[in-house]
């Protein structure tokens, strides 16, 4: 099923983001590294507060990194002066949850299409005209009806097709996608999962796919992330992260989740207590003050993530699986 | 029409509620809008029903409803709502402040909208105790640090002086819990209970419904859009759409039984945990209808690959399966469960004008 191949597109090393909270400092993202294959999706899921979205900005350079370093093609982002950086950021879009409030609600939506085009000065009279209606018919919406129309006429599931549209125009290698099908009905969000994927063989994208959702995100994923407070737990292929967790966290996130059947036999198991905060993050593994398993090592020395085979990594002392026969 | 059920009662040994031909509908700007148009059903004691459909369908305006707490000017409630006896269409503020809290009591999503932001959990809690019940001012905090127990709130006795911003998202809905059980309530609406809260604290508050409704012997109105919450959390589940119930039975059977094209688009373009990643999902095309301009025909006739003429035309009234108080309301029902439904997978060229906002 995967498009992907062996050349890194985005490569993240131990890359960290704290915020100052007035004498305070937020750890929100803890030092995490990974790369992104071209043409792959890798999904990131987690629950809310770990830090996805803090990530997918800090990678587009929203909030500042403060620490690590981020590969776009082999070029290091945080290095760059001004211009450089604004250039290699061409390679990169991202779309966001709350697709109304992201778009003018004043302006027409062929003009919203554009704005890349206008912002860099690539195109303009006909070919502009041509590169946006192209753009809209490939996500569904008819330029010839609806192109003249402004934002605010359209409902949420129509202007996240908007903001894909506008994050094409630009031809981008990496398309970052926070949790852009959450506010949706699921009728709704079906026709964007599918959309996403077939934008992503035609255009051929790499996608970092952001949400909390894990069917979700193992429906679209060729990968997985799991994040906890600011770290990485655990990354894998899809199937084989979802049928055989390796850490302990991701094995009670997959239990909690909810299967629309009731016959089928579901976990009971409840992960107690909620994360802590990360003002104040633990010692070690982040995790262990909620996991059964934590022992005196987990709570003096950071699990490091390491490869247990198959293309399947994990930051556990104790991992529930050793390596993959 | 009047979606009638006289055949079938599934709780003959009495049921606590009884809701027949609901209707609620706003009068707006641009005209009439029935977000509740018809709804009939009986809830019996202990059970857990599931209410499930699409932003839009009804479901809470439904619940509201049925709590007795639609405003008073704008809105036509029409139809009877008996809950143990009691009429909540058209009784007095007097009669209400009667039933909430003791008969019935609601939760809702967000707990900061009906929690004061400026008054201690305690004392919120405690309030209803001292007014309703008559306690006095120690045991009213006696059966708060109780209830603060109850819904697994940790330390309940300094819990009891935070305020609601001092407290996760999570264990404010603990808080709104405790204050919906505060009295004791036959019947407890919640009202998308847990969404927006994360998949783990979603367990947690779901288990402690569980538990407090066999502990407190409660019914329960589950109102939900996530599947997966209905399927494990219910005994039987109403699915809206359009503010009409399309399918009804025991939660069960209509998973595995559907009969209403609606209901199994809906199912099947849900994205599954054990389903292969890349599995390619079901759409229905288009988007619900507006109310405001709701037709004599079936409401998901522009949606439905097995819509005939007769679909546009006529309203399908519910229909008995004949199995385990099943109803449904389709003119061209599955077969059954193997039967094949071509829901039109393309996503592109079916957006017509009504899915425009306008
Ligand atoms: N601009 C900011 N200033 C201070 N703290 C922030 C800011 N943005 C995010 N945070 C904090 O960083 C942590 C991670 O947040 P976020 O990346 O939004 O998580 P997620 O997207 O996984 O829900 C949270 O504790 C959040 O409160
Ligand atoms: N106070 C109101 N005035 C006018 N229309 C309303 C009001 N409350 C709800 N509605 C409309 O009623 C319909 C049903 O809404 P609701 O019950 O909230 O749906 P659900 O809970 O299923 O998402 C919607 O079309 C909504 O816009
Ligand atoms: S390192 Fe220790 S505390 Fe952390 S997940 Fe593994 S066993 Fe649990
Ligand atoms: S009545 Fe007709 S349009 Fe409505 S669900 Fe059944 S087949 Fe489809
Ligand atoms: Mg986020
Ligand atoms: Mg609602």
């Amino acid at each position: 099923m995967s498009e992907a191949n062996n050349k890194v597109v985005l490569s993240v090393k131990d890359l960290e983001v704290t915020f100052r909270k007035g004498r305070q400092r937020v750890s929100a993202v803890a030092g995490i590294s990974f790369d992104l294959y071209e043409g792959e999706t890798l999904g990131l899921v987690g629950e809310s507060g770990c830090g996805k979205s803090t990530t997918g900005r800090a990678l587009m350079q929203i909030v500042p990194s403060t620490g690590g370093q981020i590969f776009v093609d082999g070029d290091e982002l945080t290095s760059l002066n001004k211009d450089e950086a604004r250039n290699l950021r061409r390679k990169m879009q991202m779309i966001f949850q709350d697709p109304i409030s992201s778009l003018n609600p004043r302006r027409r939506v062929k003009d919203i299409v554009a704005e890349p085009l206008d912002c860099w000065k690539l195109a303009k009279g006909a070919e502009r005209d041509s590169i946006v209606s192209d753009l809209l018919n490939k996500v569904g919406i008819d330029p010839a009806v609806y192109g003249n129309r402004y934002a605010r006429q359209f409902s949420g599931g129509q202007c996240q097709r908007i903001s894909i549209a506008r994050s094409l125009a630009m031809r981008p290698r990496l398309l970052i996608c926070d949790e852009v099908v959450s506010a949706l009905d699921v009728s709704i969000q079906a026709q964007i999962l599918n959309l996403l994927e077939d934008l992503k063989k035609e255009y051929g994208l790499t996608m970092l796919f952001i949400a909390h959702d894990l069917a979700v995100v193992k429906n679209i994923s060729d990968r997985v992330a799991v994040m906890y407070l600011g770290k990485l737990c655990e990354i894998g292929p899809s199937d084989t992260l979802y049928a055989k967790p390796a850490h302990p966290y991701t094995e009670f996130l997959l239990g909690a989740a909810l299967e629309a059947d009731p016959e089928l036999e579901q976990s009971s198991a409840t992960l107690g207590g909620e994360p802590p905060s990360p003002l104040n993050p633990p010692s070690g593994c982040r995790f262990r003050t909620r996991c059964p398993f934590a022992t005196e090592k987990c709570a003096a020395e950071e699990p490091q993530l390491r490869d247990i085979g198959e293309g399947h990594q994990v930051a556990c002392h104790f991992p529930l699986v050793g390596a993959h026969q | 029409m009047s979606q009638e059920i006289n055949s079938t009662n599934q709780n003959p040994a009495g049921d606590l509620l009884v809701v027949e031909n609901l209707t609620t509908t706003f009068q707006t700007a641009r005209g009439a809008l029935p977000a509740v148009g018809g709804v009939s059903f009986r809830l019996g004691a202990n059970e857990i029903l599931g209410v499930v459909g699409e932003s839009g369908s009804g479901k809470t305006v439904l619940s509201r409803t049925i709590m007795g707490l639609q405003p008073r000017t704008n809105v036509e409630v029409g139809g009877s709502v008996l809950l143990d006896g009691h009429q909540i269409v058209g009784a007095t503020d007097e009669d209400l402040r009667d039933i909430w809290g003791t008969k019935v009591a609601m939760i809702f999503q967000d707990p900061m909208t009906s929690l004061n932001p400026v008054t201690k959990i305690g004392k919120q809690i405690g309030e209803s105790l001292q007014v309703r019940l008559g306690m006095n001012k120690a045991e009213a905090k006696a059966r708060v640090i109780e209830l603060l127990t109850l819904v697994g709130i940790p330390s309940p006795e300094e819990r009891y002086d935070a305020y609601p911003t001092q407290l996760s998202g999570g264990m404010r809905q603990r808080v709104m819990i405790a204050i919906a059980l505060a009295c004791n309530p036959t019947l407890l609406l919640a009202d998308e209970p847990t969404t927006g809260l994360d998949v783990t604290i979603q367990a947690q508050i779901l288990n402690l419904l569980d538990e407090l409704q066999l502990k407190m012997k409660m019914s329960v109105i589950l109102v939900t859009h996530d599947l997966g919450v209905v399927a494990t959390r219910t005994d039987r589940i109403i699915v809206m759409y359009a503010g009409r119930i399309v399918e009804m039975g025991t939660t069960k059977e209509v998973f595995r039984n559907h009969k209403m094209p609606y209901t199994r688009a809906l199912l099947e373009s849900t994205p599954r945990v054990s389903n292969p990643s890349h599995t390619r999902l079901q759409t229905i095309p288009g988007r619900p209808p507006n109310l405001l301009k709701l037709t004599e025909g079936c409401a998901f006739a522009p949606r439905c690959s097995r819509a005939t003429e007769k679909c546009s035309q006529e309203r399908p009234t519910l229909e008995p399966t004949g199995v385990d108080g099943h109803y449904f309301a389709c003119w061209n029902p599955l077969e059954d469960q193997a039967a094949p439904v071509s829901i039109q997978t393309g996503t592109i060229k079916e957006i017509g004008e009504d899915n425009v906002r306008g």
